[in-house]
Order: C-alpha cells, then sequence, then structure tokens
C-alpha cells in the first residue's frame, strides 16, 4: 500500500484521539444526563415479530385479587390458586367451583386420579375436586419453598427452591427421594436457584423435566433420580435464556414441544423436543414491565395459558395457524 | 523475525485487554440470600516505605544504566532490552502510578494547595529524570519510561512525518502541559492521569475508551513512532527544553563526522539536524530584519495568546467541578423532561446553600481568569518562538542529533560506518 495513505490514516487517527480528548474534556461530561449505573433492559427487548407464530385469544378473569399458579387437567379444565382459594374453571373461562385454603396456594397441579395437589409454602396439600382436604404433607425441611407440582401417575414431583432440590413422592404423601443433589461422579451438576423461581413438569412419555434455572438448562431425570439428559443456551440473543434465573416457569405442549416463560425479559417461547428454539408466543411489550410469575399451562387443544400476576387474567394464547 | 514476534506478542498482551472491555448484566437481582457478606470498600493501602524506596532506587538504577549504554557503549540492543525490563517493572508490575509524567500534577498542586501533602516518591519521580536529561540528555524516554517503551516497541513501519507537521504537531504538549498545570493548579482535575492511555493496559482493567484510545495510539505508533512521545506528552516538553543544555549528549558518530549521509532517514523521530553549509551567510541587513522581526512577533503572539485564551476562560472552567455545578443549577432543573443530575442530587443532599456554590464558583473563575492569561501567554510565547527559528538559519557542519527531540533511542548510531575500534586506532 502507498507509504502516503498510511502514513495519512496513521496521522488522522492520532489527531481523531486527540480531538476526542479535547472533546470528552469540555463537553463529554457536561452532556451526560444519563445513569450510567441505571438498570434498563429496554436495549435487549425488543423482538422478531416474524417468529411470534401465536396470537392471544382470550382472556380469563379469575375471582382471586392475586393469582399464583395454574394448571389443566385432561378434560380441559382450568385450576387456578390464588389468595386463600382455588377455582375451577372451564375451557371457556366459566367458574364450575371454587373452595377455600387455609393459606396461599403458590402452586397447583392435577393428578390422573382427579386429586388436586396444592404446594403451599412448605408443605403439599391434597384436595379432591369437590374442595375437600385429603391429606397435608410433612414439610421437607426447614427452609422449604415449594415452587412447584408435578403428578405422574402414582409419583408426584416436588421442587423446593429453598433447598435446590426435587423430591420425589407417591401420591399418598410418601417421601422416595430426593433428585439433582450434585454429584459429579454421575454427572448432575446440582440446581443453582438464585430466587424462587423453580419449575419442574412431565414430559409426553412420563419423563421428569426440570429447570435449572440459574444455568438456563432443562434437564431430564428418570424416576430413580439419575440425569438422562439436558439442553439450554445461555445467551441473550432469543433463541436462549439470559437473567439471573431462566426460564422462570414452563409447560409441555402435547408433540412434547417446551413452553417456557422468563422475567427480566418478560417473553413466552417455545423449543422444540430437542432444544431447538421453535417460535416466539408472546413479546415483551404484552406484558408489564417487571412482570414476575408467568406460570403456564397447557390445554387438551394445545392452547397456552398464561398466568399474568400483573394484570391478574389468564391470557390464552392459540397458534396462528390452527386459527 | 525479532520484530515480528514482538509484535505478536503485543497483539496478544492488548488482547487479552479485551476480556475486561466486555461484561454483561444479570438481571433480575438474585432475591435469594446466598450467605456472601458484602465487603466494604476498602481504599488501597500507600505503597510500603520500603517498596517506595526501591521504587526510586530502582528508578536511580536503570537512569543511570541507560546513561552508560546510551553514552559509553553506544548499544541499541542494552537500550531496547533496558526499555523491555522497564516496561515490566515501572509499567505492569508498578502499574504505571507513580509516573513522571503525571508527577508534573503533583508537584503543581503541591504549590498552590498548601494542604496538599506530596510523597517523596512524587517528588523523586518528577525530579530525578530531569536531572539526569541535564547531565547526559533524554536518556530517561530512550529506555526507562514505560510509555515509551510499549510504543517502541509496536514502531515497527516509522514513517518520517516532514519538518512543519513536526512543528504543528509539537504545540500540542505544550498545550497539554499548560492545560494539566492549569487543572491542578486550581484543584479541577488531573487531566494528564484521566487520560492516560496506556495506564488500563498495565493493569489490565482497561474501559472500552482508555483500551481504544491505547489501541489507535498504538496502531498509529506503527506507522508514526512515539506519537505519544512526540505530540502529547507534557514531561517530554520539559525534558526537551532541559536535555538542550545537558552536559553530555548521544552522538551518532563517535568520532568526526564524514558526512557519508548513512543516518540521514533512520531517526524515525525526525530528531537529525542535517549539516547546514554556512559558506554564503545571510546579509546582515536580512537578519537584522529578521530580528526585528522576531522581536515584534514574539510579544504580539504572546499577547494575542494570552487575550485569546482569556475570552475562553468560563469554557475551561466549565470542567471544574463547582463551575459545573452552579452552572447546572443555573439551568432548569427538567431539561426537555430529563431528570435531574445526579450532581444536583447530591448537592440538594449535602444541605448546602446554593449561595455558596456560586460564590465558590466564582472564585475558580476568577483563577481560571488569570490562569487563562498565563496559558495562553505561554502558547504564544511558544508559538512565536517556533515561528522564529524557521526565520533563523543555525550553521553546522555535521549530522547531529537534536538534543530537544532526541530520544537517544540509539537506532542512528547503527547506521553510522565510523566505529570506535576505527577511533582508537
Amino acid at each position: 500500500m502507498n507509504r502516503k495513505i498510511i502514513l495519512a490514516g496513521a496521522l488522522i487517527l492520532l489527531l481523531t484521539v486527540i480531538v476526542l480528548m479535547g472533546w470528552d474534556l469540555f463537553f463529554g461530561s457536561q452532556g451526560n444526563q444519563e445513569n450510567p449505573y441505571a438498570y434498563d433492559l429496554k436495549s435487549l427487548k425488543p423482538g422478531d415479530t416474524l417468529q411470534v407464530m401465536y396470537e392471544e385469544t382470550q382472556q380469563i378473569l379469575p375471582g382471586f385479587s392475586v393469582i399464583h399458579g395454574i394448571a389443566t387437567d385432561k378434560s380441559g379444565q382450568i385450576y387456578i390458586a390464588g389468595d386463600n382459594g382455588v377455582e375451577v374453571l372451564d375451557s371457556t373461562g366459566k367458574r364450575l367451583a371454587r373452595f377455600a385454603l387455609e393459606e396461599t396456594g403458590r402452586c397447583i397441579a392435577t393428578g390422573s386420579n382427579g386429586l388436586i395437589y396444592i404446594g403451599i409454602q412448605d408443605h403439599i396439600e391434597v384436595y379432591s375436586k369437590a374442595g375437600k382436604r385429603l391429606n397435608k404433607w410433612k414439610s421437607p425441611g426447614d427452609i422449604t419453598i415449594i415452587t412447584s407440582v408435578a403428578v405422574s401417575g402414582d409419583h408426584v414431583f416436588v421442587a423446593d427452591a429453598g433447598n435446590k432440590i426435587v423430591y420425589h413422592y407417591l401420591s399418598d404423601g410418601q417421601l422416595l427421594k430426593q433428585i439433582g443433589q450434585k454429584d459429579p461422579e454421575k454427572g448432575i451438576p446440582g440446581f443453582v436457584i438464585p430466587s424462587p423461581y423453580f419449575d419442574l413438569g412431565i414430559g409426553k412419555k412420563g419423563e421428569l423435566w426440570v429447570v435449572n434455572p440459574g444455568r438456563h438448562t432443562f434437564e431430564q431425570y428418570d424416576q430413580d433420580g439419575e440425569m438422562i439428559t439436558s439442553w439450554g443456551k445461555a445467551t441473550m440473543a432469543m433463541e436462549g435464556f439470559c437473567g439471573c434465573c431462566n426460564p422462570s416457569h414452563f409447560a409441555i405442549l402435547s408433540d412434547g414441544s417446551f413452553v417456557t416463560s422468563e422475567k427480566g425479559i418478560e417473553r413466552i417461547k417455545v423449543y422444540r423436543q430437542n432444544g431447538d428454539f421453535a417460535c416466539v408466543v408472546a413479546t415483551p411489550d404484552m406484558f408489564t414491565e417487571g412482570t414476575t410469575g408467568l406460570d403456564l399451562a397447557v390445554d387438551s387443544r394445545d392452547r397456552i395459558l398464561v398466568l399474568d400476576p400483573d394484570k391478574n387474567q389468564i391470557r390464552i394464547f392459540t397458534e396462528k395457524k390452527k386459527n | 523475525m525479532k520484530k515480528n514476534a514482538v509484535l505478536l506478542i503485543l497483539i496478544l498482551v492488548l488482547t487479552i485487554q479485551l476480556l475486561n472491555v466486555y461484561g454483561v448484566q444479570r438481571f433480575p437481582k438474585p432475591e435469594f440470600e446466598s450467605g456472601y457478606v458484602q465487603p466494604d470498600t476498602l481504599q488501597p493501602d500507600t505503597r510500603a516505605e520500603l517498596l517506595a524506596i526501591m521504587d526510586i532506587v530502582v528508578l536511580t538504577v536503570a537512569l543511570a544504566v541507560i546513561s552508560w549504554l546510551v553514552l559509553k557503549k553506544r548499544s541499541r540492543i542494552g537500550v531496547f532490552c533496558t526499555s523491555v525490563l522497564s516496561l515490566v517493572y515501572f509499567g505492569f508490575y508498578r502499574e504505571g502510578c507513580v509516573c513522571s509524567i503525571g508527577a508534573i500534577q503533583n508537584i503543581t498542586l503541591a504549590m498552590f494547595d498548601e494542604n496538599y501533602v506530596i510523597p517523596l516518591t512524587v517528588i523523586a519521580f518528577f525530579v530525578i529524570p530531569l536531572i539526569f536529561t541535564l547531565f547526559f540528555g533524554r536518556t530517561f524516554c530512550a529506555g526507562v519510561c514505560p510509555f515509551g517503551a510499549i510504543q517502541d516497541l509496536v514502531s515497527y513501519k516509522p514513517q518520517k512525518l516532514g519538518t512543519r507537521l513536526n512543528a504543528v504537531l509539537g504545540l500540542i504538549p505544550y498545550l497539554y502541559l499548560g492545560l494539566s498545570i492549569l487543572y491542578a493548579a486550581t484543584g479541577t482535575d488531573f487531566i494528564i492521569c484521566r487520560y492516560d492511555p496506556f495506564v488500563g493496559i498495565f493493569r489490565f482493567d482497561a474501559s472500552f475508551g482508555m483500551f481504544l484510545f491505547a489501541g489507535i495510539l498504538l496502531v498509529s505508533g506503527i506507522f508514526i513512532a512515539r506519537p505519544y512521545c512526540r505530540f502529547l506528552c507534557p514531561y517530554g516538553v520539559l525534558l526537551n527544553f532541559i536535555s538542550r543544555f545537558s552536559w553530555r549528549h548521544m552522538t551518532i558518530t563517535p568520532a568526526a563526522c564524514i558526512k557519508c549521509r548513512l543516518c540521514e532517514d533512520s531517526c524515525p523521530y525526525d530528531a537529525i539536524d542535517m549539516p547546514v553549509p554556512g559558506k554564503n551567510p545571510e546579509d546582515r541587513a536580512i537578519t537584522l530584519r529578521k530580528l526585528i522581526l522576531i522581536c515584534l512577533l514574539v510579544p504580539f503572539f504572546v499577547l494575542l495568546g494570552g487575550y485569546s485564551t482569556s475570552r475562553l476562560h468560563e469554557t475551561l472552567a466549565g470542567v471544574n467541578g463547582k463551575v459545573h455545578l452552579a452552572k447546572s443549577l443555573l439551568e432548569p432543573t427538567t431539561n426537555n423532561g430529563q431528570p435531574e443530575t445526579f450532581e444536583i442530587t447530591a448537592f440538594k443532599s449535602s444541605g448546602k446553600p446554593v449561595s455558596q456554590v456560586f460564590s465558590e464558583a466564582s472564585a475558580v473563575i476568577r483563577q481560571f481568569y488569570i490562569g487563562s492569561w498565563i496559558l495562553g501567554c505561554f502558547i504564544g510565547l511558544v508559538f512565536g518562538i517556533i515561528l522564529a527559528r524557521q526565520l533563523i538559519i543555525a550553521y553546522q557542519a555535521d549530522y547531529t542529533p537534536n538534543k530537544g527531540t532526541c530520544f537517544s533511542c540509539m537506532r542512528c548510531v547503527d547506521y553510522c560506518p565510523v566505529t570506535p575500534e576505527e577511533v582508537k586506532s
């Protein structure tokens, strides 16, 4: 390359630095009105609208002032745990039943036997559909915070965010074992739970899936507590998870795909069975900034039910092509 | 081959810096307690007295060694090796602080603020290189200053800039020196430290801006040798001045110059003065006219510089925190819906009366008025002298290093065919 051009380029670089120094000294700090330490996620929130494959088709207003957990059963009925009670709705949102609880339920699941399992702070309570309490299980630990419960046949799995462990129970409340304890020899990394968002669910073939939110991964376990596989990608991009602990909740579609919800950047997405990103259900602009606890459920028609605690609604999303 | 290896190592070192440049925010904050107790913010301990003395000893020894290598051994390799060791010790081990360049500000502040206690190390780092320069020329720049050393390592394809460009760009260090003294004297800021390009690299914690600044200097330094030393370094201004009176200075040839012209293009810093034949001396009348012109021009530039800069004293004072706060208080608190600045928020919570801020700010502005007159006169004087030097023809017979601008790097020595052995024989 011509020496003169190189020299001119180097000179321009040098002069640019000197001019920038002068500008920064005299004008740099004066125009800066922004807080450099501001907690601002706006730049991370815009999503690609072309990836949105779902649309919001219905909202249901529960009869609670605060809502925490949602579940569905095979018949399509919807169960909502709210302040000191549970509501049972049909698939259109019509209220079928309501019963009171002594304490507020934080998470809820239904069994094939028609029983309702409710996680209440540090223990599980079992109710009939009619609202009769059938059992109250003993709290498994001193600092237990139950954040999720899932039922697979006679087996009940409970996520304890306080102790960072999953408990495997029989449906009568008998504790069989703990799952997910750190064991390098077995390749179990241990759960990293920085906040009380620790979800689990049952897959298409009855397998147990647990979110490891601090690692941004999903982990699959068999009923003996052995880890089978895991997937997940920590990234700021749409196809992965980011923040201190995400995804915060998930549900599983009939084809085995995962529906996930996140906090920080409030969004709902779908991942295929193998963990590949599939599409977006709802973008951050559809939620109030700062919303947490977007619990999810999927009904028998593969509609995605999103519990929005901020708007106090159950928001139903349906795949666009199905309309 | 050796140059390529050095360049490769430098690129690798700079690449490591990138690890610090990019950080990702974790959000939202975790809600669980992990049992971790946030430690109190601690001020770093001052350097142990023994180590501080060791620094002074190392500086003195390094200067003695480099002066011996330059003046007695005439060894370019020796100078290069010393500069690498200095880069490791004063740069990466001592993390670039205290440095002689920044010490200008401490000395200035100590002169203007009686409450400021200046450490002995700072005085030593300021004075010792100046003393060595007075005796042996700019040997400090040759291989003891870590700033010079790091730039010298990347000076891979240096190009000549030409006399005029060198003269124009050479004004910048005078301005930088004047500004740094003005801001230090008024207790405003240590701008040399604020815009220290290499300290972030030495400490492996450069912010993106600092990294960019250092990166640009080093990249341009591949083609323009030592850009910081030549066109920014305020300490270089003092060394330049003192070196002109140095007792002994390195020479290109160990004996009489044979005018072979081999060294003519050897200096990457354009610091070799070419022979000017004195066969046809200027007419006396022309010399007299030039002298009168200089006598008129220099005071004119001094006054013009002083007056022009004094008009900018409020802009210059705007950098001062008190003046900036007073200006912010005078402006509407919510400017176009923007939230109030942190300075105003902090001031409101301090409980100080607004009148106190304004009186303090006006006192600072008065200081800047006087300071800007002095700064402007100084710049005008420098400009006038540089212009006058263009009018004066200094006759000389040999190729000689310019005692002011020569860094004593010894590159030119290797080009000289006259060897010390020949001189002895």
